[in-house]
């Protein structure tokens, strides 16, 4: 209990905690790139989705990653790649226990406002359904692009590319369009 | 362990708890964001551009050996038809592949589920490789084009004008977002 108030009123002291959330975790987010950049190279995470299912049926099929023109050249191996988005869940994971230890709550879910589709009642399964395909087109369309948010927008940017400049047009310019098409205004959290 | 999975995996923390504490363990910010309800998600993203930005090309000029750029090639139809897809399939989802991995560290179902959807979706592409790659991959690849490549100009002093000028846009969102909330 000493150490729960200890945190907290540390957390609450300085400069740091003055600033507002966007501006503090952004910045960090910058820092995370330069350090990948220094280390190894600028952040990405969507090759590691091809190079893990590679990898694991790789094991089941041997022989299945020569087979394949693309897990050739991208590699079918845990690397630095799927390590840092292993490091990716971790670190959400310890964030999310740490705010809830913080607020002294033990429930493990966390509230989502659901985002509703237009003239349907948004069950939880169909809720579940709609991620499923959200997840299959945006790796699927991120592969095509060669990167996504973080290896095209982020990364791409963080190095002027232009093939970035358009990847992150023609995303945002689709988003917004199936959002105001098909889905009801978001609420307020 | 070897360094560079060591690597990885320190890198993937930080990132993760960032995007966590950022906000992105939500999917309603994407949707948002979307609907232009909601900027924190372009303001986190080009905040960390800025920072990496300035960060890098600094390094970048003074001690050239400590940094690695990998630009990526723009080939027009793979990238705008693969980003026109993505941006669908983050409508859908919610997510993008990094935010999804957070959801699913933080214990929400619709993370779980777009992750699932990502390693079918990366299975599928594995599979339609061969055919994508002659018709929108390989014709009209402009290279690794940057704009200081374009405008043959030095590569830190850009990075700073691109920089300003994303500051700029950032403090412009900033005061929509006033506007917004004072309707």
């Amino acid at each position: 209990m000493a150490m729960r108030e200890l945190i907290r009123s540390r957390t609450e002291i300085g400069l740091w905690s003055q600033l507002p959330g966007w501006l503090r975790w952004g910045a960090m987010i910058g820092l995370v790139q330069i350090f990948a950049m220094v280390t190894v190279g600028p952040l990405g995470v969507s090759t590691a989705y091809p190079q893990f299912v590679g990898f694991v049926l790789d094991r089941i099929f041997p022989g299945f990653a020569q087979d394949q023109s693309y897990l050739r050249e991208i590699g079918a191996q845990i690397g630095w790649e799927v390590m840092l988005v292993f490091g990716l869940f971790l670190g959400a994971m310890l964030a999310a226990a740490l705010s809830r230890w913080r607020n002294r709550s033990l429930g493990l879910q966390i509230s989502v406002a659901p985002v509703a589709v237009k003239g349907f009642t948004d069950g939880k399964l169909r809720r579940y359904a709609r991620a499923f395909l959200g997840g299959f087109l945006f790796i699927f369309g991120a592969r095509l692009a060669g990167g996504c948010t973080t290896g095209h927008i982020l990364s791409g940017l963080t190095q002027m590319a232009l093939s970035g400049l358009v990847f992150a047009v023609a995303a945002f310019g689709s988003g917004m369009l199936i959002a105001k098409l098909f889905f009801r205004e978001p609420t307020k959290e | 362990m070897d360094m560079r999975l060591l690597l990885g995996l320190v890198t993937g923390i930080g990132f993760g708890f960032a995007l966590q504490r950022a906000g992105f363990s939500r999917c309603n910010i994407v949707h948002r964001g979307l609907w232009l309800k909601d900027f924190t998600m372009l303001k986190v993203m080009l905040t960390a551009i800025v920072v990496g930005l300035v960060g890098a090309h600094l390094i970048g000029t003074f001690a050239p050996d400590l940094v690695h750029f990998k630009v990526k090639s723009l080939y027009l139809w793979g990238v705008i038809v693969g980003g026109l897809i993505f941006g669908i399939g983050i409508a859908l989802g919610g997510y993008c592949p990094g935010t999804a991995l957070v959801g699913l560290g933080s214990g929400v179902g619709e993370g779980v589920s777009a992750v699932l959807g990502g390693l079918a979706g990366a299975l599928v592409f594995i599979f339609a490789y061969p055919v994508l790659k002659p018709v929108l991959i390989e014709p009209a690849d402009l290279g690794k084009v940057t704009i200081p490549s374009v405008f043959g100009s030095p590569a830190l002093p850009t990075a700073l004008i691109v920089a300003a000028l994303l500051v700029g846009v950032i403090v412009g969102l900033g005061r929509l977002e006033q506007k917004g909330a004072s309707r």
